[in-house]
């Protein structure tokens, strides 16, 4: 396991502690390790690069 | 230039990543400006100054979940988040419109549902096919990204589409 350390907005820490306290996670790190997995599993390089060149094709010779 | 009969539904990373590059007029070209409850407000939190500029089509829609089952229950898989659901929701009713988004997730339910859908770097580029601005300034704004905006782009990438319009439009 690898530690960080990082400063997060008051808010999203409070969201965080919120669903530690209803009994949905054991601790905020297991709340901050399962965003991070949601996040990397739907954040791939080559879709982002993909969206970002199709928005080029479009901007670019789009009919719309 | 004429405007576009096309109506757009926003998520708020493009509206709040133009505002950063003072490019929001940029949606004037559109006939209407479709927002969702929670996006506005997201926007009002994170970049208030964003809907006192101009006076730009908006129109305020209530936050309803997508009436859709596939589409809830995409949504919910890719864990999109309130606004974007939402917004979503508001293009089940409004099928023709373009999507904005910057957000990958959104933007894969979004082509899942075989929705139109664009972000930031898109509506930039247009506004050169659209005469709404020279390449040359697009190519300006294009380089500000990373420093001006809290949008996340490769700045390889970022390189590619210069030299791109720049090829393009032989300059």
């Amino acid at each position: 396991m690898k530690t960080i350390q990082t400063e997060i907005p008051e808010q999203l820490y409070k969201k965080a502690l919120a669903l530690v306290k209803d009994g949905w996670f054991r601790d905020e790190k297991d709340v901050f390790t399962e965003a991070i997995r949601r996040f990397l599993d739907t954040h791939r390089p080559e879709l982002m690069e993909k969206f970002i060149r199709d928005d080029m094709e479009w901007g670019l010779h789009g009919h719309d | 230039m004429i405007k576009v009969t096309l109506k757009i539904v926003c998520d708020s990373g493009p509206i709040i990543h133009l505002d950063e590059l003072n490019c929001l007029y940029l949606l004037e070209d559109f006939q209407e400006i479709l927002i969702p409850e929670t996006v506005h407000k997201e926007i009002n939190r994170y970049r208030p100054s964003s809907f006192k500029k101009l006076s730009l089509p908006f129109n305020l829609s209530p936050g309803n979940i997508p009436d859709n089952a596939p589409l809830l229950t995409l949504c919910r898989i890719f864990s999109l988040d309130v606004g974007e659901t939402e917004a979503l929701a508001l293009m089940e009713k409004n099928p023709q419109a373009i999507f904005l988004t910057d957000d990958a997730s959104a933007r894969m339910v979004a082509e899942q549902m075989r929705f139109k859908v664009h972000g930031t770097m898109g509506i930039l580029i247009r506004a050169i096919r659209r005469g709404q601005m020279e390449a040359e300034e697009v190519l300006r704004i294009l380089k500000d990204v990373p420093s001006q905006t809290t949008l996340y782009i490769k700045l390889s990438l970022l390189d590619e589409i210069i030299l791109k319009i720049k090829k393009e439009y032989n300059l």
